[in-house]
């Protein structure tokens, strides 16, 4: 949190963009928003880009309301430094057009996809322009974010429609991987071209399990309903979402929370991540059809879901954080009973550990397979695990400390090997710091109180906050904007997983068919957190049996071979 | 080495042996500060309708049914387990129980119903100032419909500000074809 | 009498298969910490599978004919075996040959299963099962023919005899080529690659439903019961032909133990890629072939 670099960067941009810099709204040292014309915003992002920083992602909300017209902002995170830079831009609502960042930083191209899509933004230069998160059959020119669209708009839906993937290089065929398949968790399509074994290329397709979270936050509920709709972004970072969605608002709005409540926010953050990390062991051990791996270490995992049954009162959805701190406290049986499971997973996990580490085969499934070297990471913005396997040490409880992290001590695993191995040894690794931070939580855990702030008024409208927790799967990214009447106007998701799903067909090039699902599965891919932004999409209300007969020639025309 | 590791994993089994559970053939009960169904203590409600306005998937209603009679409904289709409406009470009338065995196909086993008789205001003859705090009544101006008990799909009108003739204006309103290869 | 012997036979097969496969889940269970299914649990996915719909997804003959295709060529390459050391009643009209052929004719008619099936992930699968049968149908027909080579005979009692006849380096090198190709044949982990995955879907089985898959199932089954006959009646065979209960309860026992070690080498190593497991197959050719020919020098 170096003063010095957030005053570097203003003179930079001041001195650059001359009249295109607007100006800066004065926040906290760690957070930088500045304000700049829309013809400098490009400019702006080469700028912060050269200084240092890494691109996290674009936020756009509708400020029609205010008269402002369409906002854009990009965030870009400073490592070293502590610190977030965001810069904003406004266009009228009569021309919503921007630059498009693609050309320097091909990681935004989603983020420009998606508000192409829901907010009816235009972006000249956007190197690829077809539909990312609103599905096929969706009218053109209703722009789902926009605040005059309700949150349960039902269109009348389309059959034959389908969307346009690219055409396979010639001399491959195409494998559909998608939406159903076993080797997923969740809806996805992964349309990989290949030559016998070998795969060509792939194109995805995915923001099929799009729920209208975002929008309804943004409509429905208010601020203290958010967190169990944040928890219920994903079905393994739960509390990440919500802890992350909370820290935004309180730095919105100015809140301080005690310090006990933070270090049981880390106490529950970490036993997610001790929880996910077994989990993906498993799930990797199941793709490559080592099923015993599978068992046992959901075996292990097991305990971990018994001690937050007992602590929180449900294995998964912990519903332990409001705004202003947590619900429930950690007594000292409490204290005790997760010291004793922690120290008979620790053991387990060694024993495990041990067990597979030196395996033969199960590196000759591993080693080599979906290599990324450290320069295409960088490229791609990739975070988490998947970066640090290739040699980025990036982890947000030590570049920007949030909760209780600036008080604890812990190592970051980080190693050079680059493919899906790395990223095995690297979750193994922060499975022990995860015990080791939890005991020092529990040792080092003050008595001040309240658990939950009790606020004074309501919390102020028009502020801006920007929070950053490291989920099991990367670095997740919450941007709070305050409204009125206890909403928040906007809440703006980045899930880790959607800057790594993006380098997934680099990682796929030139690997073996039968390494498809290792190597996605080595991102962990949570696509739930992934697409959440805008509304379900129901059928209409009208009922018909199809016929056997039907039912059959339906699916034969929609074979993919065809 | 290779054989050595391949009997270390045989061998993982053998501490844990076999941990599948006999549930259901055996009970499994719940630890202590699980959050399973809310139950409501209808001795210590007053009808304030702060767990109502405060559930955050909306599954707790409160009706006035005539001058001395306020219902409240607990519709647990989409009860999350949350224990927000247990945290806020302030007569401490629900408590979390620990019951999660809650499939059932018919309805009625899993709601609960309160009803209330209230007293009146001495000044106005009224229950108090219900148009305004009761929760239910503030949904139906805003277009929730719930005419009736017995009708429990609560079906947000929220598209009673958007013009159909929207959808008109778009160039896509018909039937979009299948998209060209 | 013959052909009494010969149903005894294939009844016994029939009745056993779906208990061995029964046997290798439990086990597996057991390893991975679980309860497991009971035993006989087979023997009700197959009843459940007779009794659906028999859906042609593919509509055309081939997908039909495919399942009928591999169940009847598998049953008629088991009658042909002996029973108890004696030749079968078909002994005059087949040997060893025949056997090879009827095998081979059921693993293609899973290939035309797969490719009538039109689904690219069933071609994806068809193409390693054709990889997998063209390296590792050699391997089989060369632990035969060394039996034929040692004992002068086509004829496939003779073969069976020569195999565990003289116990030279031939006899060694076969066996030992044979139990390593043994996971390979039984389409166990780590060689379960056409079938099964999580990867391609179960490759050529994708589109069978119902009674066909019920078939499949079946012949998947009785083949590897088959393979592990073989080396029950021909690598194993200590104690030449006793009385016809007492072979097959022998049998019996050598199977349920070569079903043990499948299991424990099944749950303890993931699924190989298709190159590795074929530089893997392409060396147990080379030995096999070595055998065969210490085998004709008379070693």
């Amino acid at each position: 949190m170096d003063l010095k670099q957030k005053q570097e960067l203003l003179k930079l941009l001041r001195a650059e963009l001359k009249d295109g810099f607007l100006g800066e709204e004065p926040s906290g040292e760690n957070r930088l928003w500045a304000e700049v014309k829309r013809e400098a915003l490009v400019r702006a992002a080469e700028l912060l880009l050269q200084a240092g920083g890494r691109y996290q992602v674009g936020i756009g909300y509708d400020a029609r309301k205010s008269g402002k017209g369409f906002a854009l902002i990009h965030s870009f995170a400073f490592d070293r430094d502590g610190l977030i830079a965001a810069i904003r831009a406004f266009a009228p609502a009569e021309d919503p057009e921007f630059d498009s960042l693609t050309p320097i930083i091909p990681g935004a191209g989603w983020s420009e996809r998606e508000y192409q899509d829901l907010l009816g933004l235009r972006f000249k230069n956007l190197s690829n322009g077809k539909r990312l998160v609103l599905s096929d059959d969706w009218p053109e020119g209703i722009y789902p974010l926009r605040a005059d669209i309700p949150y349960d708009l039902m269109p009348p839906s389309a059959e034959e429609v389908a969307f346009r993937l690219e055409q396979a290089p010639p001399g491959t065929t195409v494998i559909p991987f998608g939406p159903f398949h076993a080797s997923l968790h969740e809806p996805a399509h992964f349309s990989v071209f290949v030559d016998g074994e070998n795969i060509k290329g792939c194109e995805y397709r995915g923001f099929m399990v799009h729920r209208g979270i975002e929008k309804l936050a943004q409509t429905e509920l208010t601020y203290n309903d958010i967190p169990f709709l944040a928890e219920r972004i994903c079905g393994i970072c739960g509390s990440v979402h919500s802890v992350n969605y909370a820290q935004a608002v309180e730095a919105a709005s100015g809140l301080k929370i005690s310090r006990r409540a933070e270090f049981i926010r880390v106490v529950l953050l970490e036993l997610e991540r001790l929880h996910s990390h077994l989990l993906w062991l498993g799930v990797a051990g199941h793709l490559i059809g080592y099923d015993t791996v599978f068992m046992q270490a959901w075996r292990i995992r097991e305990k971990i879901m018994w001690l937050a049954e007992s602590l929180t009162g449900n294995r998964k959805t912990y519903g332990m954080v409001i705004i202003g701190g947590v619900r429930r406290d950690i007594t000292s049986d409490q204290a005790e009973n997760i010291k004793r499971v922690l120290g008979e997973v620790e053991k387990e996990m060694l024993q495990l550990e041990k067990a597979i580490i030196k395996d033969k085969t199960i590196q000759r499934r591993m080693r080599g397979v979906g290599y990324l070297s450290r320069e295409e990471a960088i490229r791609w913005n990739l975070v988490g695990p998947v970066a640090r396997a290739r040699g980025l040490a990036l982890d947000s409880r030590k570049d920007h400390p949030y909760a209780a992290y600036d008080e604890l001590v812990f190592d970051v695993p980080v190693v050079e090997d680059g493919d899906v191995w790395g990223t095995m040894v690297v979750r193994i690794k922060e499975v022990y710091e995860a015990i080791r931070i939890i005991r020092q939580c529990l040792d080092k855990m003050p008595a001040d109180r309240p658990l939950a702030l009790e606020l004074e008024g309501p919390i102020p409208p028009g502020k801006q906050g920007l929070s950053v927790v490291e989920a099991p799967r990367g670095e997740a990214v919450h941007y709070v904007l305050t409204g009125d009447g206890q909403q928040p106007e906007r809440w703006r998701v980045r899930a880790p997983t959607y800057p790594n799903l993006q380098a997934v067909p680099a990682m796929l090039l030139d690997n073996k068919l039968a390494d498809f699902p290792i190597i996605v599965g080595s991102i962990d891919p949570c696509i739930s957190c992934t697409d959440r932004v805008l509304v379900v999409e129901l059928r209409s209300n009208s009922k018909r049996l199809l016929k056997k007969e039907e039912l059959e020639s339906i699916s034969r025309k929609m074979r993919p071979g065809k | 080495m290779w054989l050595w590791t391949k009997i270390k994993q045989l061998t993982l089994f053998r501490k844990a042996g076999r941990v599948t559970l006999k549930y259901p053939f055996e009970p499994r009960p719940a630890p202590e500060g699980f959050r399973g169904q809310p139950l409501w203590d209808h001795t210590k409600c007053l009808g304030c309708a702060g767990c109502a306005n405060h559930c955050p998937a909306r599954t707790i209603f409160l009706r006035d049914l005539c001058q001395e009679l306020r219902v409240l409904l607990y519709d647990s289709s989409r009860c999350t387990y949350c224990g927000r409406c247990a945290d806020l009470c302030p007569e401490k009338a629900i408590t979390m129980s620990d019951k999660y065995e809650l499939a059932t196909d018919n309805r009625e086993d899993i709601t609960q119903t309160i009803e209330l008789f209230m007293m009146t205001c001495q000044r106005c003859g009224r229950c108090y100032d219900m148009e305004i705090k009761n929760y239910l009544d503030r949904l139906q101006t805003l277009g929730y419909r719930y005419d009736s008990l017995q009708v429990r799909k609560v079906i947000r009108l929220s598209t009673a500000e958007f013009q159909p003739e929207w959808l008109e204006k778009t160039s896509t309103y018909s039937r979009p074809e299948r998209l060209e290869k | 009498m013959k052909a009494a012997v010969v149903t005894l036979n294939l009844l016994y097969f029939l009745a056993l298969a779906p208990l061995f496969e029964g046997v290798m889940r439990k086990l597996t269970a057991r390893i991975q910490s679980r309860q497991g299914p009971p035993v006989y649990q087979p023997y009700l996915d197959l009843a459940k599978l007779i009794g659906k719909d028999n859906f042609n997804s593919a509509g055309n003959w081939v997908f039909r004919l495919a399942p009928l295709l591999a169940f009847s060529s598998v049953l008629a390459a088991l009658s042909l075996l002996p029973v108890a050391g004696r030749a079968s009643w078909f002994s005059g009209a087949s040997d060893l040959m025949t056997l090879i052929y009827l095998l081979t004719l059921s693993g293609f008619s899973l290939l035309l299963g797969a490719l009538a099936s039109g689904n690219a992930f069933s071609a994806v699968g068809a193409s390693r099962e054709m990889m997998t049968i063209v390296m590792l149908e050699p391997v089989l027909a060369m632990s035969l023919i060394l039996g034929a080579v040692k004992s002068g005979s086509f004829s496939l009692a003779a073969a069976l005899s020569g195999i565990g006849g003289t116990k030279g380096v031939s006899y060694f090198l076969m066996l030992s080529v044979y139990l390593l190709a043994l996971q390979a044949f039984v389409s166990r982990q780590p060689f379960d690659i056409p079938e099964a995955e999580v990867e391609i879907l179960e490759g050529p089985y994708l589109e069978y439903s119902g009674p066909n898959y019920a078939l499949f199932r079946y012949t998947l089954n009785l083949k590897r019961m088959f393979y592990s006959w073989l080396l029950a009646a021909g690598f194993l065979n200590f104690f030449g032909s006793p009385g016809l209960i007492l072979s097959l309860v022998l049998q019996t026992a050598v199977i349920l133990v070569v079903c043990v070690v499948v299991s424990v080498i099944g749950a303890t190593h993931p699924r190989f890629r298709i190159d590795q497991a074929l530089k893997y197959y392409a060396v147990l050719v080379l030995l096999a072939l070595v055998a065969v020919g210490f085998g004709v020098k008379g070693f």
